[in-house]
């Protein structure tokens, strides 16, 4: 293990695996470190492999070349003792066993001729092993005993033929034969090749020997190290001998460095020297490149050098233990993110989870869902993997057409009807547009010229209760209007400056029609108690052009004509079984049609151009086929509460007006519910109209004092939805105890509007 | 007609040869004009001989060696007095001097240097009679909302056609009808000289729209009630009293009659109704048909209907115009040719109609409602006003190719009604829903990129001080001026004829 984690640490120097191995024999430093690391362990009495033991020779081996060499290092020394303690260490293991009782001795003891005990060896088989020829020859002749056992004899043991070795001669008599022999000075005992003669060295080439010997420069009376001469002084003059000043460049920082050193920062700033490495990009999937799966379809193979095997999967690591080590293991907190986080942003698929043992672990839960998936995998299609949109959802909205381009519509007030004392609750533009009809809290109902504003006509009616609601019967050829205040509906026709004789001849018989109906109706049908009794108003109002009357149950707040005058309907909201009436005028007849009807009654209409009536309570809109009696499409706006409602003159988009603030389009082949909800206002809207005239215009009347006017244009192309522009905001009206812009109407060709205000003002806007 | 010269302005280095010393005027500046108007009868002589010549010389009369010398700069009223000169007029008659379609209200030298116009360049000078700007004069106090206003003055188109009325100094009559349908007829001191109440005393009201002189004895009146009435009105100079007395009553239109238009020579009077027709009309009883039975009062009508009715003859229409698809709001004859009409409507188009054959010639469609028009004849221009608060001045002509050939902007509201003036064929007044009067000079105009665009060069307010006061009818007469009835319940008289050739009145 040790070895293993020092080469891994040598790799993690090198980075170079297949070399390490050579490395570690040649480098001796690391080297010393392993033999020392082993050494330490053997001493430490391990136990030792044969890895390492091997290793073990290898470094006596060097040691034994480094022998040789004669440059041996302190370490080494020390290596190849230890070595050596090692060997004696482990010698005396295989002794012992020889002199121990082993049966396997190699000797047998007899008895010599003194009766002394002999060991008699046994011949010994030269195996292999025991041939020692290559072992260095040994010097000494008389085995391994000290020297000091022959210090009492004269010799020092025997040679192989048995005589008697001589101790040889000590340095006494060395010295003694020495002396006797003179030696000349400088004799070498060489001979001269030259001259043959003896060759002797001279005193002074002796000399020169002596100073090479020495290590000394072989010339005589150099000297290695002569005095220092002083060519200028080291002392600091008092008085320079140059008087110039110190020059500036040498306190000053270096023009030229800052030039080079700037140079260098443009070409860092240019990009031409990169301050540092740039990361390596990382490779883009270049698309062009074709890449195989060669290992999609890998079938076990036997093993063939052109055959690559695909890269074997990691194995499972601790964590996917059934009994993970407890570092592995997550705290509460990791669970909790493991747990919250979405299933495809978890890193891991599984939570480590410790179980005492494997019969503990518990089946997979999740395998039948992956089970099921699967198998809808297999059964529907790949699943897309779901991408969020990157899209600015301004950008999907269909562009507008700016209000500019629209024209023409209201922008300005032209004129301002002023009379009313008290709110104008209603107003009216005749059908041939040149009268406006108001009436207000003051019991008055008001003609006006439209475009001068000069009133031109007026009558309190009875009671003086306010005027809810004032309509122009439709249809140009008689000028009829309705009016309600408090429970009574009168018909009047107004003497605009009596003028039209035809006219008003006209309208006085389309109402007086009826008179000889009801007479007739009232016999006929004596059981039935008439809903309302149509009556002449009395002379005063007859004098002013005031032609019939009737009185319902309770407070009418709503008046609707049909399209072609005859019937007209009324709605009093507080009238449970009689909130809405349809009057005939030429018969001067009221029916309640609807006996029971859920909620309060809000508004009611006629369609434009079909049999159809349209109901409004608080919520819904109903819808019915006034031909086939029976209810037609329940219309569910999702208001609170209606105000007002009105229908497309092409008869398939209705607007509707809310308490809450809302304006909505319901486009009646789309849906029942709205197709689109604005909601501009700040307060409550009163009332909502289209332009009746071809215009693709409609308004709203707030309570905040506003009208907007909006672009509804209906394409007759069923597949095209409306499109609805807002245009103008027309501010003026006075807001007067919480109540702005009461009612609105729309001019009958023109784009203009006209509006009722709390502030006791009607205003015409062109 | 046209003068080229060289003149040296107020700065211009001046040598008078009047004496002995020379006089200098340090300065440089020198500015060729062109002198030129469209009135012939104030043209420059043809000889242009001795004007083309060195300023010096131009000016050698003492009067102007005098002007020039003390008046440095050069300012209307010398430029007036240059062009008098050289039209050697015996009363110098003052000028208004038009530079590029702008009237000169500074001197020369600083509109120059405000257009950046330089000296070397001609400038092209257009010199007009001027007209004092329409002082308020007096008021008439009505009952009730006005809405039309006539004159007879000796100028007025009603004493022209007859030819030997004689109307003096202050003798001219100015009748007005309201909202409560009451005619008036004025004097010029205030006082009403006769009133003639509805047909019904005490009836509904019935407002008059229109009212209009077709002689001094004779006025036409119509209103809301669909009729056209003829009045007689006679004068008794002796003790200072005149009477109304109705003549013939013209029954035929089912609406409102908007607007009448009347031509003496020819005695037909034309109108515009709501029923979406003109109806032209006979003022002689013995031509006019008989009218249609369901329109008359007696028809179904009281008792006390009748009884007024049997008085008054009553006629039915020549012929009704039908073609325009909404309520006729103004209709007049064409002042060179009674047999052509002009009318707008609600439909927003101007009609040309040829009367003795009854037919639409021609249409011209505009964005917007029209209310009022009037015939500017020299100009071959039709002005037509209405709810989109600009006037468009369009040429009725078969060549025109546009339909609008220019544009007068500057009303903030409807424009009920427009009269030109009788003594320019250039200027007209308009009278407005946003309560001013305001008088436009055809000749100063600019050209934007909607074509050419028009400023006012007056604006009347009301006298009275009611804020936005709907102006409903304006007339101008060339002795009485500008009159303007409206909403305050006043007719204005802004009096603001064109300075005959007497006094120069000083500027």
């Amino acid at each position: 293990m040790a070895p293993e984690s020092a080469s891994k640490k040598r790799k993690a120097v090198t980075r170079d695996s297949p070399e390490s191995e050579e490395v570690a024999l040649s480098d001796g430093g690391d080297d010393f470190e392993v033999a020392l690391l082993n050494g330490i362990q053997v001493q430490s009495g391990d136990e030792i492999d044969g890895d390492s033991s091997d290793l073990l020779e290898d470094e006596e081996e060097s040691g034994e070349e480094l022998d040789s060499d004669e440059v041996p290092s302190d370490g080494e020394d020390d290596v190849r003792e230890l070595v050596k303690e090692n060997g004696f260490s482990r010698e005396p293991t295989p002794e012992e066993e020889l002199n121990g009782e082993g049966p396997g001795a190699n000797y047998h003891i007899t008895k010599d001729a003194n009766g002394n005990l002999r060991y008699v060896y046994n011949e010994i088989d030269p195996v292999y092993d025991s041939d020692d020829s290559d072992a260095p020859a040994t010097t000494n002749t008389i085995g391994n005993i000290p020297l000091s056992f022959y210090d009492s004899y004269p010799h020092i043991g025997y040679d192989i033929n048995g005589k008697k070795i001589p101790r040889p001669a000590k340095g006494e008599a060395l010295d003694a034969l020495l002396d006797s022999i003179e030696v000349p000075k400088g004799w070498t005992g060489l001979t001269d090749p030259a001259t043959g003669k003896p060759l002797e060295l001279s005193q002074q080439e002796l000399e020169v020997l002596k100073r090479i010997q020495m290590n000394e420069v072989p010339e005589e009376g150099y000297d290695p190290y002569p005095d220092m001469v002083e060519y200028f002084t080291s002392k600091t003059e008092t008085m320079p001998l140059s008087a110039a000043p110190e020059p500036k460049r040498r306190f000053v920082p270096s023009k030229h460095e800052t030039k080079r050193v700037m140079k260098i920062v443009r070409a860092i700033r240019e990009g031409r020297i990169l301050p540092y490495k740039p990361p390596p990009e990382e490779e883009e999937e270049d698309l062009d490149v074709k890449r195989y799966d060669i290992w999609a379809n890998e079938a076990p193979r036997p093993d063939n050098p052109t055959n690559i095997p695909a890269p074997k999967l990691p194995p499972p690591g601790y964590e996917e233990s059934y009994h993970p080590p407890p570092e592995y293991l997550p705290d509460k907190d990791e669970k909790k993110v493991w747990e919250e986080a979405d299933e495809e942003d978890r890193d891991k698929e599984f939570l480590p989870t410790n179980h005492d043992s494997l019969r503990k672990v518990p089946g997979y839960a999740r395998f039948i869902k992956e089970k099921f998936e699967r198998c809808l995998d297999l059964y529907l299609a790949p699943r897309v993997r779901r991408s969020k949109l990157n899209i600015d959802p301004e950008s999907l909205l269909p562009k507008l057409p700016s209000p500019e381009e629209l024209r023409p519509f209201p922008t300005m007030c032209a004129t301002k009807f002023l009379g009313h004392e008290g709110r104008v609750r209603s107003l009216a533009v005749a059908p041939s547009g040149h009268w406006l009809a108001s009436g207000g809290d003051d019991g008055t109902v008001r003609v006006w010229e439209l475009t001068t504003g000069h009133q031109v006509w007026s009558v309190r009616l009875e009671k003086g209760e306010a005027v809810n609601v004032v309509r122009w019967r439709p249809g140009t050829e008689a000028i009829v209007l309705a009016a309600a205040t408090g429970e009574d509906v009168y018909l009047m026709s107004p003497r605009i400056a009596d003028l039209n004789k035809e006219v008003a001849a006209k309208s006085r018989e389309i109402v007086d029609a009826g008179w000889g109906f009801a007479a007739n109706g009232a016999k006929s049908n004596t059981k039935k108690e008439p809903a309302a009794q149509w009556v002449r108003p009395g002379s005063r109002l007859e004098g002013d052009g005031v032609l019939a009357k009737f009185g319902l149950r309770k407070t009418v707040k709503v008046i609707s004509w049909h399209r072609r005058g005859e019937y007209f309907a009324t709605v009093s909201p507080q009238g449970q079984t009689s909130a809405v009436a349809i009057h005939t005028l030429s018969k001067h007849l009221t029916q309640l049609p609807f006996r029971k009807l859920k909620g309060l009654a809000q508004s009611a209409q006629f369609h434009p151009s079909k049999p159809i009536f349209f109901v409004a309570t608080q919520r819904m809109i109903r819808s019915y086929d006034l031909s086939k009696q029976e209810l037609l499409k329940i219309i569910q706006p999702g208001a609170r509460w209606i105000s007002s409602f009105d229908v497309h003159p092409g008869g398939d988009n209705l607007i509707v007006g809310s308490y809450d603030k809302r304006l909505l389009w319901h486009d009646l082949e789309l849906s029942v519910r709205p197709y689109k909800t604005l909601r501009y206002h700040k307060k409550a809207i009163r009332a909502v109209k289209f332009h009746q005239g071809g215009l693709p215009l409609f308004a709203d009347a707030s309570d905040d004092g506003s009208l907007q006017i909006f672009h509804g244009k209906v394409v007759e192309d069923m597949m095209e939805n409306a499109s609805i522009v807002p245009l103008k905001v027309l501010r003026g009206h006075q807001v007067k105890k919480e109540l702005g812009v009461l009612d609105l109407d729309w001019h009958p060709r023109e784009p203009w509007c006209v509006s009722a205000g709390a502030d006791g003002t009607c205003r015409l806007w062109t | 007609m046209i003068k080229l010269f060289s003149l040296r302005t107020m700065t211009t280095q001046m040598r008078l040869r009047g004496g002995s010393q020379d006089v200098d005027y340090a300065s440089s500046s020198q500015v060729r004009i062109q002198l030129s108007t469209r009135d012939n009868d104030i043209s420059l002589p043809e000889n242009p001989g001795p004007l083309l010549v060195n300023t010096s010389n131009v000016i050698e009369s003492s009067f102007l060696e005098r002007l020039l010398t003390f008046v440095l700069d050069l300012r209307r009223y010398a430029l007036s007095t240059l062009v008098n000169h050289l039209l050697k007029t015996e009363k110098p008659i003052p000028f208004e001097f038009l530079i590029n379609g702008t009237f000169l209200r500074t001197t020369l030298d600083e509109y120059l240097t405000s257009r950046g116009i330089s000296s070397e360049a001609t400038v092209p000078l257009e010199y007009v009679r001027a007209a004092i700007p329409p002082g308020y004069k007096t008021s008439f106090m009505h009952d009730n909302w006005v809405c039309s206003v006539d004159v007879l003055s000796e100028t007025s188109p009603a004493a022209k056609w007859v030819g030997n009325a004689r109307i003096g100094f202050k003798q001219e009559r100015v009748i007005s009808g309201d909202y409560d349908g009451i005619l008036r007829v004025w004097d010029m001191k205030g006082d009403v000289l006769a009133v003639s109440r509805t047909v019904r005393e005490g009836g509904p009201v019935s407002a008059l729209k229109s009212v209009k002189f077709i002689s001094p004895t004779q006025i036409a009146t119509c209103g809301m009630d669909g009729v056209i009435r003829l009045w007689k009105y006679t004068e008794d100079v002796e003790d200072l009293t005149a009477s109304l007395s109705p003549q013939i009553e013209l029954y035929g239109q089912r609406r409102v009659i908007e607007s009448i238009a009347v031509h003496q020579p020819s005695s037909r009077i034309l109108s515009a109704s709501g029923d979406h027709s003109v109806g032209v009309w006979s003022t002689n009883a013995s031509e006019a048909p008989a009218p249609p039975e369901e329109l008359l009062p007696s028809h179904r009508g009281n008792k006390r209907q009748k009884v007024q009715h049997s008085i008054t003859p009553q006629r039915g229409p020549l012929a009704l115009l039908e073609s325009h698809t909404a309520q006729v709001a103004d209709t007049i004859f064409a002042p060179n040719d009674h047999t052509v009409a002009y009318s707008v409507s609600w439909d927003h188009s101007l009609k040309t109609w040829d009367l003795p054959t009854s037919t639409c010639v021609d249409t011209r469609s505009t964005t917007a409602v029209l209310f009022a028009t009037v015939s500017m004849p020299d100009l071959n221009l039709v002005a037509v006003g209405g709810t989109a608060g600009h006037i468009t001045l369009i040429d009725p002509r078969d060549s025109a190719t546009t339909v609008s050939a220019m544009t007068l902007r500057g009303h903030k509201n409807f424009i009920f009604s427009l009269a030109t003036d009788p003594d320019s064929a250039y200027r007209l007044v308009s009278g407005s829903a946003d309560g001013t009067c305001r008088v436009w000079d055809v000749r100063s105009s600019t050209t934007d990129k909607n074509g050419k665009v028009g400023a006012s060069v007056e604006c009347l307010q009301r006298e009275s001080g009611k804020r936005e006061a709907q102006v409903f009818g304006v007339c101008w007469d060339k002795d009485v001026g500008i009159l303007s009835a409206s909403e305050d319940k006043f007719v204005q008289i802004n009096g603001g004829t064109i300075v005959e050739a007497r006094i120069p009145r000083g500027h």
